[in-house]
C-alpha cells in the first residue's frame, strides 16, 4: 500500500534532515571542532525516519551508534528543535546531557530518548526493565531497542530475546543491518548475514525490510508498533541497509558495491523518484525542501558553536544522588 | 521508652524482614534474580515472599546475570526500586558492564536526567570450600567505580537496616552479603528503620591500634582484639559498613587517636581495599604514627577448594593478631 503523499514528503524531508546533520557535522568535525569520534548515519536516513515517525514521547527508544539523526528529530518533533543534540556533539553546555554525554550519549527523557550507551548490546538488556515498568503499570507503550549488526555479537542478544519472549515484554528490536561492524562483513561475523534468522528461534515476530525503502521501512515500523501497543508482546524487524561511511582510515569496500549504493540504493533518491513519479510535487518543490533542511542545520551549528562550554562544577557534579 | 524483649534473628532473617517491609510500603519494589520466587532464593533470604507479594514481584529468571541487572537499571530509570539477587559474587562478572558503565554512569553522563535507584544483593567470601567460582570477596572490583555504592554489613541488625537505607537510596549499591554471616544471630530491631549509608562503626574502642575491617573480618578483628587485651593491648575496631564511598572521617579520626592501623580485608593485598585505607591513612595521620600501616588481607592467589589450602590465603583473627603485635612493637 502506497503512503499518502504529505506522510512521504514529511519523511523525505525528514532523510534530508538527518543528511544534512551528518555531513555538517562530518565538515565540522574535519575542522576540529567537534571533539571526539564520528559515527554518521548516512545512507541509513529511511530507517531513522521511519522510527521517528512512529515513537511517541511517551515511548521509550536507545539509540545505536549512528543515532544523531533520530535523536534530533525526537527533539525536533517532541520539543520543537533538534539544535541542543547538535550542541551535545559539540561538547557545550546547551547540549541535551550539558556535554558530558555526547555522540554516543545523548539522552533525554522528555522526547523517549534514554540514551545510547557505547559499549554495544548493553542497552539490550536495559530495554528489558524499561519495557517491564510499562507492562507493570499497563501502558500500551514500546520499548524500542535500536541495534546493529555488530550488536549481535554480544551475549546480551540472546539474554534479552529471550527474557522478553518469555515475560512478553513490549520491546521493539530494531535491528539496522547496515552490513558492517565497522571493518567485519555481517556474514563473516554471524551464523547468518540476515539477522532475523537468529532471531527467529524466541518464538516472536520477527521480520525483514528493506531499510533504504522509506515507504516499506514506514509500514514496517508501524506494524510492530501496532503489534507491541496491543499488548501482543516483542517485536524484531530488520532493516537491510548500507552505511556510507567507511572506516577511519577511509573506504576499505569493493568500488562496486560503494557504487551500487550510493547510485542505485540511495534511499533519499528512490523517495524522491518515488514523489515525483506521484506528480503532485515538482523537482523544485523537493529542491526547496532540501536547501530549508540545510538551513536550519547550519543554523544549528551555529548556535552550537556560539554556546559556552559547560560550567567546570559539572566535572565532578552528579557522579552521585543527591551526595 | 518501653524496653521490648531481646528479639535474635539470623542475618538472613534479618534480611529478609528488610526486604518484605520495603516490599509492604513501597509498591515499586520487585524482587529479581535467579530461584528466588517459591524457593526463596539459593539462601533462604527471600523466602516467603514470593507467596505474599506474588510472581510479578519476586521474579524468577533464567541464569542471564546482564539481563537481570539491565531490568533492574532500566525499571529503576523508570520510577521502580528493584532489589537484585546475583547468586554468588564471582557471577558479577557476568553483569559488570550493566553495574560499571550503566549504572554507575548513567546519573552523570545524562546530566541527571536519569537515576538507577537499584540494590544488587550478593553473596560473598569464602572460608567454607566454595573453590575459586564461589569463594571471592569482590568489593576491589568495584572500589574503582565512581558512582557506585558499596554497602557491606557485618551483623544481623545492621544488614536490616543498611538494606532499608539501600532501597530508599537513589544511587545503584552493590550489597555486599558475607557468607559466613548468614547463619549468625544477633540483636534485631523490630519494625522498619535505617542504619545510614556512608557512617562506619566504632564498634570497640581502644587506645592503641585500629583496626579497620568490613563483614567477617570485623569478627576476626574483633576476637583478634578480645585476646589482645590479655597481653594489655587496647585495640579500636572500626566496622565500615560503606565501602564506597567510605567514612574517612571515622577513620582518619581514631588513628590520629591510637597512632596506630591494622587494616583487614578478605581480598587479595594488591589494588583493593586495605591498599586503599593504608594510602588514606598514610597521606592523612602520616605525622600522627608511631608504626608504619599493616595490611592483613588475603594472598596474592585465587581461592583454593581445600579448606587446608583456603586457609593460608585468607585473613583470619590470628593474621590479625600477628599484624597487630608487629605495629607495636
Amino acid at each position: 500500500m502506497a503512503l499518502d503523499i504529505e506522510t512521504l514528503v514529511d519523511l523525505y524531508r525528514d532523510m534530508w534532515l538527518i543528511r544534512a546533520f551528518e555531513f555538517g557535522l562530518e565538515r565540522e568535525f574535519k575542522k576540529g571542532n567537534v571533539p571526539g569520534m564520528l559515527h554518521t548515519g548516512v545512507g541509513q536516513e529511511a530507517t531513522q525516519a521511519a522510527l521517528a515517525a512512529h515513537l511517541k514521547a511517551t515511548d521509550a527508544f536507545f539509540p545505536d551508534h549512528r543515532c544523531h539523526g533520530i535523536n534530533a528529530l525526537a527533539e525536533e518533533k517532541h520539543q520543537g528543535d533538534g539544535e541542543r543534540i547538535m550542541a551535545e556533539l559539540f561538547g557545550r553546555a546547551t547540549g541535551v546531557c550539558s556535554g558530558k554525554g555526547g555522540s554516543l550519549h545523548s539522552a533525554n527523557p522528555k522526547v523517549g530518548n534514554f540514551g545510547d550507551n557505547a559499549v554495544e548490546g548493553s542497552y539490550m538488556a536495559t530495554v528489558l526493565g524499561v519495557a517491564l515498568a510499562f507492562q507493570m503499570r499497563g501502558q500500551p507503550n514500546v520499548a524500542c531497542c535500536i541495534i546493529g549488526d555488530g550488536t549481535v555479537g554480544r551475549g546480551e542478544f540472546h539474554e534479552s530475546l529471550n527474557m522478553a519472549a518469555i515475560w512478553k515484554l513490549p520491546v521493539f528490536y530494531a535491528c539496522v543491518n547496515n552490513g558492517y561492524a565497522i571493518s567485519t562483513p555481517v556474514g563473516k561475523a554471524h551464523a547468518s548475514a540476515d539477522i532475523v534468522d537468529l532471531a527467529r528461534g524466541y518464538g516472536f515476530p520477527c521480520e525483514q525490510v528493506d531499510g533504504n525503502d522509506i515507504e516499506a521501512a514506514y509500514e514496517a515500523v508501524q506494524k510492530a508498533v501496532e503489534h507491541i501497543r496491543a499488548g501482543q508482546g516483542p517485536y524484531f524487524l530488520e532493516f537491510k541497509t548500507w552505511r556510507w561511511q567507511g572506516i577511519f582510515s577511509g573506504e576499505f569496500r569493493p568500488p562496486e558495491e560503494v557504487r551500487y549504493w550510493k547510485e542505485e540504493r540511495d534511499p533519499i533518491k528512490l523517495a524522491r523518484q518515488k514523489i515525483l513519479e506521484r506528480g503532485s510535487l515538482s523537482a523544485a518543490d523537493l529542491d526547496r525542501i532540501e536547501a530549508e533542511v540545510k538551513a536550519q542545520i547550519e543554523e544549528w551549528i551555529e548556535f552550537a558553536k556560539a554556546s559556552p562550554p559547560p560550567d567546570p562544577a559539572k566535572a565532578t557534579a552528579d557522579v552521585y544522588v543527591g551526595w | 521508652m518501653t524496653q521490648t524483649a531481646v528479639r535474635m534473628r539470623t542475618f538472613v532473617q534479618a534480611l529478609n524482614e528488610a526486604l518484605d517491609l520495603a516490599m509492604e510500603r513501597d509498591p515499586h519494589v520487585y524482587l529479581i534474580g535467579e530461584d528466588i520466587g517459591e524457593m526463596g532464593g539459593d539462601f533462604g533470604v527471600t523466602r516467603g515472599l514470593w507467596a505474599k507479594y506474588g510472581e510479578a514481584r519476586v521474579r524468577d529468571t533464567p541464569l542471564s546475570e546482564a539481563a537481570i541487572i539491565g531490568t533492574a537499571v532500566g525499571s529503576a530509570m523508570m520510577g521502580f526500586r528493584p532489589v537484585a539477587e546475583i547468586m554468588f559474587a564471582d557471577f558479577l562478572g557476568e553483569c559488570y558492564d550493566q553495574l560499571v558503565n550503566n549504572a554507575a554512569k548513567m546519573h552523570y553522563m545524562f546530566d541527571g536526567q536519569f537515576k538507577a535507584p537499584i540494590v544488587v544483593r550478593t553473596a560473598c567470601g569464602g572460608g567454607f570450600g566454595g573453590g575459586p567460582h564461589h569463594s571471592q570477596s569482590v568489593e576491589g572490583w568495584f572500589l574503582n567505580v565512581p558512582g557506585l555504592v558499596i554497602v557491606a554489613p557485618s551483623t544481623p541488625a545492621d544488614a536490616k537496616g543498611l538494606l532499608l537505607a539501600s532501597i530508599e537510596n537513589d544511587n545503584p549499591i552493590l550489597f555486599l552479603e558475607h557468607k559466613a554471616l548468614y547463619r549468625i544471630k544477633g540483636e534485631v530491631p523490630e519494625g522498619y528503620y535505617t542504619t545510614p549509608l556512608r557512617k562506619a562503626a566504632v564498634v570497640r574502642e581502644g587506645k592503641d591500634v585500629t583496626i579497620v575491617a568490613a563483614m567477617k573480618m570485623v569478627h576476626e578483628a574483633l576476637a583478634a582484639a578480645a585476646e589482645l587485651e590479655q597481653e594489655g593491648v587496647s585495640a579500636e575496631v572500626i566496622d565500615l559498613r560503606t565501602i564506597r564511598p567510605y567514612d574517612a572521617e571515622t577513620v582518619v579520626g581514631s588513628v590520629r587517636k591510637t597512632g596506630r592501623a591494622v587494616v583487614v580485608n578478605e581480598a587479595p593485598k594488591i589494588g583493593g581495599l586495605a591498599s586503599e585505607l593504608s594510602a588514606l591513612i598514610g597521606e592523612e595521620c602520616f605525622y600522627d604514627l608511631k608504626a608504619p600501616v599493616v595490611r592483613v588481607a588475603g594472598l596474592d592467589a585465587p581461592i583454593p577448594f581445600s579448606l587446608a589450602l583456603e586457609k593460608i590465603i585468607l585473613p583470619d583473627k590470628e593474621k590479625v593478631i600477628e599484624g597487630v603485635r608487629s605495629v607495636m612493637k
